[in-house]
């Protein structure tokens, strides 16, 4: 069992990584080159060739070394396990909603505004965060922390930091 | 420039920043979860306005406080707070099941103190060793200290080396993204400006560490986790007898160097530093056999030796702009956010800031002991904070930093991306400290490595023996770091077989 969860601890990441490496290997060619006076006989396409490719043979390599366990594992009598798509996403929900949340919020904060983005996504971060049957307790605290700290943060760094947070529709009310 | 220093460091503005940097370090690091690095990340935006001493104290202070705090949790609570707290549980936990938790917590105090201390003084005395050598350091020799520090990521990938290189490369190739050094022509950048620059460690570094460590906490939002704290501890005194601390010198001086040469390995942490110097003193002992039943001398290794990694790790990145973990990452990042250039001419060029920030280490250690011996019943209270609340106002700080950075939203979008990156890498078994060190290193080594080859024609390499000694150093730590990776990967598989037939 522990071995079967081995070998796709290999064979995913490492033809992931492959196919990173390959498109990355793919694009180094569009990349201009200096060619005047004073230019290095190591063009600048050199460098990304390098890393390229030694992303390119490690991927491959851990994807073969995955395929050889796997291959080992069936060999000594294992039973591949079916990957269960519907199963992982039931049991990662969290890591899930958690990532969508965060997504949401940084596509939104620049046109809604940092206020009230931050609210939002405090409140729901709080909730997933929260295990399901204590949801009931944590609704009003996790308002108030988003409200609170949302502002307070706000008004903080912006005012007094100097970091330019977006205003989003603050904006219309001159904050 | 001392004085200035001294001066920058006890203006009571900077004292208050330290005292709350390590209050809040403590705090983050004796939560287990939490992290000095997260912690330097949520305030590294608080200190954007602040003055280079005062900012780069603070978050020095974090840092203290932050690798000090993890014995708390370890003691406690047998879990680690931070990663350089592992060794701590060895004995600290047996220590406090025998009703000696004051002794635990007080003795790991004590000598975290004892640590600091050590290695601020010998970051004193070798970084501006290490700046005068550097001084003489041209292309090939900074091409052959980035193949070096490179090639130390096959020594702290542990048994799955290919992985661990894949993370180094992948930092390598993060960092191509940008104008080109030398001939400033954009690559990867996909006609957006805002990539110009390239991405920022910063925004690296909370995507890597912040980001991944909520996501890691949602997973196991649906596991019951009941810490049973043991809120009886009191510390009377230091918790140990005078006779029975100076009994302790010798281990502690032999793990505070142990602690400090970890430290300035680029890429290893205090979690090594610490175990190696548990396994030193151990072997070093009298009783060995007694080490894991709660004996103070397994306290006073693990945390004697993780504080005086702080300054052995500073020592790189002071004199050589190479981080020796993450939080120095991170604090290559803070120095860059106060126009502070760390490299051999730090002390010409920021000499008053790189003497406030050895000054502002004393006071921290000093501040670091006082809080947790007076303290200790707060930060065992603050175990109890519940982190849902908690980790959501982190991230969005951490956001904050990220846009801070550069006044640019779009770093928020590149923190996002990064922190999923991580979480995949982390669920595959990738390390993520090496990527670290590929991202600074990489542009060091193109940018050299393409001077090299200009100058190659009429400056011959072995005309450097710098380079030379580099370059056998990193041969030697090839092939050392290959034969200890493959018995470990040995091992592992050994113990895997044995498993499996117990199955």
């Amino acid at each position: 069992m522990k071995q079967n969860s081995n070998y796709r601890l290999d064979i995913i990441p490492g033809l992931g990584i492959a196919l990173i490496a390959l498109i990355y290997l793919l694009m180094v060619p569009g990349i201009q080159t200096f060619t005047g006076m004073g230019s290095t006989p190591l063009t600048n396409h050199f460098v990304p060739y390098l890393w390229g490719g030694a992303l390119l043979v490690l991927g491959l390599y851990v994807a073969i070394r995955g395929f050889r366990k796997r291959a080992a594992f069936v060999k000594a009598g294992g039973r591949i396990e079916k990957f269960d798509f519907k199963t992982a996403v039931n049991e990662k929900a969290e890591v899930i909603a958690s990532f969508v949340a965060l997504t949401v919020y940084v596509a939104l904060m620049n046109a809604v505004g940092f206020v009230p983005m931050t609210i939002v996504y405090l409140f729901f971060q709080i909730l997933i965060l929260t295990p399901k049957h204590e949801w009931k307790k944590a609704y009003i605290p996790a308002l108030i922390i988003g409200v609170i700290c949302s502002v307070v943060l706000y008004y903080v760094f912006r005012y007094h930091l100097n970091v330019l947070l977006p205003q989003g529709i603050l904006k219309a009310f001159g904050l | 420039m001392i004085f200035e220093g001294l001066f920058a460091a006890i203006q009571p503005m900077t004292i208050l920043l330290i005292a709350i940097g390590t209050i809040v370090g403590i705090i983050f690091g004796s939560i287990p979860g939490l992290t000095a690095t997260m912690a330097i990340v949520m305030f590294l935006p608080v200190t954007y306005s602040m003055t280079a001493s005062q900012g780069i104290s603070m978050l020095m202070a974090l840092y203290i406080g932050g690798i000090s705090g993890g014995l708390i949790s370890a003691i406690l609570l047998n879990i680690p707070g931070t990663p350089s707290s592992v060794a701590t549980c060895f004995d600290g936990k047996p220590l406090a099941d025998k009703g000696e938790a004051g002794k635990a917590l007080g003795t790991g105090v004590v000598f975290s103190f004892i640590g600091t201390m050590i290695g601020v003084g010998l970051l004193i005395l070798l970084t501006p060793v290490l700046c005068n050598v550097a001084l003489k350091f041209q292309a090939y020799e900074y091409c052959a200290l980035a193949i070096f520090s490179l090639s130390m990521v096959i020594a702290l990938t542990g048994h799955d080396m290919p992985k661990g290189l894949i993370s180094a490369v992948l930092g390598a190739l993060l960092a191509t993204v940008g104008l080109a050094p030398i001939d400033s022509k954009p690559r990867f950048t996909f006609g957006m400006f805002q990539l110009n620059n390239g991405f920022a460690l910063l925004v690296l570094l909370i995507g890597l560490f912040a980001i991944s460590e909520v996501m890691k906490y949602a997973e196991e939002v649906r596991k019951e986790q009941k810490y049973i704290v043991n809120e009886t501890a009191k510390i009377k005194g230091c918790g140990f007898t005078l006779k029975e601390g100076i009994a302790q010198i010798p281990n502690a001086i032999v793990s505070a160097f142990i602690g400090v040469a970890i430290g300035i390995l680029p890429g290893i942490g205090g979690g090594v530093s610490c175990m190696i110097s548990y396994t030193v003193s151990k072997n070093l002992s009298k009783h060995p056999e007694l080490y894991g039943t709660g004996i103070m001398d397994g306290v006073v290794a693990s945390e004697t030796a993780n504080n005086g990694t702080i300054g052995g790790a500073m020592i790189p990145l002071l004199a050589l702009g190479i981080p020796g973990d993450a939080c120095t990452a991170m604090l290559l990042g803070g120095l860059q956010v106060h126009n502070v250039a760390p490299g051999p001419l730090i002390y010409t060029k920021s000499g008053a800031v790189v003497y406030a920030i050895f000054f502002s280490m004393m006071i921290s250690a000093v501040f670091m002991m006082i809080f947790m011996l007076i303290g200790m019943r707060l930060f065992v209270a603050v175990l109890k904070v519940p982190k849902n609340y908690l980790l959501p106002v982190v991230i969005v700080l951490c956001g904050i930093g990220a846009i801070g950075n550069a006044n640019m939203v779009f770093d928020t979008y590149c923190m996002v991306a990064f922190g999923l990156m991580s979480y995949l890498l982390i669920k595959s078994k990738v390390p993520t400290v090496p990527m670290i060190l590929g991202f600074i290193l990489g542009p060091m080594f193109e940018e050299n490595l393409r001077r090299v080859s200009q100058l190659a024609s009429s400056d011959k390499f072995y005309t450097h023996p710098i380079f030379m000694v580099l370059l056998f150093a990193t041969i030697i730590v090839v092939i050392f770091s290959v034969r200890s990776n493959r018995r470990e990967a040995m091992l592992v598989a050994a113990g895997e077989k044995e498993e499996e037939e117990v199955e």
